[in-house]
């Protein structure tokens, strides 16, 4: 006779979850008040000019929603004052976060890439298994699969510093001392684009995240992100 | 970059202050105490701790007081936009638009040794500074112009030179309107009373006929229409008490970000 027994698994540690959700926080208020800023301003442009009237890549006008209407709908002092505040917190976060990877080694032993996942051939066959919505080990799966490794060192390491120096280009202060923000970009204007596309670009990170919890086991996946502890469901003789 | 006249316009009397600034900001990132890091007034909460935070840093990157980026005469913005108030309705400005602003005077008061006015062939009279500069709006747009004034440095030098106690220097505008910098912006090179906006009088849409540029600031600490200026040891008499109306709105005093 065969019966089910759980067993629960300590599968995150106090820093991964705190600033996890620190993290939740701090992003969503930067996702908030950066949404309330460009409303106030809804057209992006390249280069180091741009302003109403001057060729643009993006006007939200074209995607139905007017200068005006835009406009009421932001509240950029708000935003201004959460974005710059949030910016901090994240940073602060971001860099516990990294800081304590390295030193427990947290950072190479379940994020970087280990040899075996190292291949094309592991990550194209991960990536199939998603693409079909084949997931059979994820839902008890306790380590990160090569793809969610990849994306995750991804947004550590390009995305957010991407995010970080294109901000800091935007402001007239940093850009004084450290010109080369506006070389590496191109200019303001270039710099507020792309941050931009990071926005959207951060917007399809967080769908397909939460997605993959849900696939995964929504209630078990976001309790251990809580309590820290999984549970492990095996079958025993 | 033309920068014309040769003599030194730094005010002797702000030399304490720029040692002040050069002081790496660094330490104020800790404690908050030093003033170059700091706004006039720290606001409550997480947000007056990031505001701290943010100007010391950012005072820290440019503790050798670099300039604004200059570009080149084929970088000037074909049109250069005109926002907020462009045309104050104030029948005594009106007056002066119509006569070319040739009675406009401009008093340098409070903290200074000697108050005075000057009158608008005076400041021109004055070595002048030509920067063609990026100006950076909060809500999004930026444009290049070319701007000629006299440096704020050399008219406060004019009027005496600051005094010890002097911390902010305060521009009144025609429309009510007024802002505030501190020492560590008032002698930068490029902090500048300008009166011509790419080789032509400055237009009543962008300021005329003086307006503050303050580079490494955005846009709403250049104030336009600059009727008088002041400097103070504190803001804390004027209206709302923040330095500014922007900050008095709730928008940041440094502007720098």
């Amino acid at each position: 006779m065969s019966a089910i027994v759980g067993k629960w698994l300590a599968l995150h540690s106090y820093n991964v979850r705190i600033c996890h959700w620190i993290n939740v926080i701090a992003s969503g208020y930067l996702l908030l008040s950066g949404i309330h800023i460009f409303l106030d301003f809804p057209e992006l442009y390249w280069g180091n000019t741009g302003y109403q009237g001057y060729p643009a890549l993006f006007k939200l006008s074209d995607w139905g929603l007017s200068w005006d209407e835009a406009g009421a709908l932001g509240n950029r002092m708000w935003g201004r004052n959460y974005h710059f505040t949030f910016a901090w917190v994240f940073l602060v976060n971001g860099v516990v976060y990294v800081g304590w990877s390295l030193w427990t080694g947290h950072l190479r032993t379940r994020l970087w890439l280990t040899r075996p996942e190292m291949t094309m051939a592991a990550i194209a066959t991960d990536a199939r298994q998603h693409l079909r919505w084949q997931d059979p080990a994820r839902t008890a799966a306790t380590t990160y699969g090569a793809i969610q490794r990849l994306s995750y060192l991804l947004v550590l390491f390009v995305f957010v510093p991407m995010m970080l120096l294109t901000g800091l280009a935007q402001s007239p202060g940093f850009a004084a001392a450290w010109p080369w923000l506006l070389d590496i970009f191109g200019g303001r204007q270039s710099a507020r684009t792309l941050h931009s596309i990071g926005t959207v670009v951060f917007v399809l990170f967080v769908v397909i995240h939460v997605l993959e919890v849900v696939l995964a086991g929504a209630v078990n996946r976001i309790r251990a992100m809580f309590t820290g502890r999984f549970a492990v469901v095996s079958e025993e003789r | 970059m033309t920068q014309r006249g040769t003599r030194s316009l730094r005010p002797r009397r702000i030399t304490r202050r720029r040692m002040l600034a050069s002081v790496p900001a660094l330490g104020a990132l800790a404690t908050g105490c030093s003033e170059v890091g700091r706004p006039p007034v720290v606001r409550g909460g997480l947000i007056g701790a990031a505001d701290v935070f943010t100007m010391s840093l950012s005072r820290w990157a440019q503790a050798d007081q670099p300039l604004a980026r200059e570009y080149g005469p084929e970088d000037i913005a074909p049109s250069f936009p005109t926002w907020g108030q462009t045309n104050p309705e104030s029948e005594e400005y009106q007056e002066h638009v119509r006569q070319g602003f040739r009675d406009w005077t401009l008093p340098v008061e409070g903290l200074v040794a000697a108050p005075r006015s000057f009158s608008m062939a005076e400041l021109v009279g004055m070595p002048s500074r030509t920067q063609i500069t990026a100006h950076v709006c909060e809500q999004g747009w930026s444009a290049i112009g070319e701007w000629t004034g006299v440096r704020l440095a050399h008219v406060l030098e004019a009027a005496g030179g600051v005094t010890a106690d002097a911390r902010y220097v305060v521009f009144h505008a025609v429309d009510g309107w007024y802002e505030s910098i501190d020492m560590f912006e008032v002698v930068h090179p490029q902090t500048i009373l300008a009166y011509r906006l790419n080789g032509a009088d400055l237009p009543v849409g962008n300021g005329a006929p003086l307006r503050l540029r303050v580079e490494r600031q955005c846009g709403y600490k250049n104030i336009k229409f600059v009727r008088a200026v002041e400097v103070v040891d504190s803001v804390a008499g004027l209206r709302r008490g923040t330095g500014g109306l922007s900050s008095d709105f709730g928008f940041h005093w440094f502007g720098g970000v």
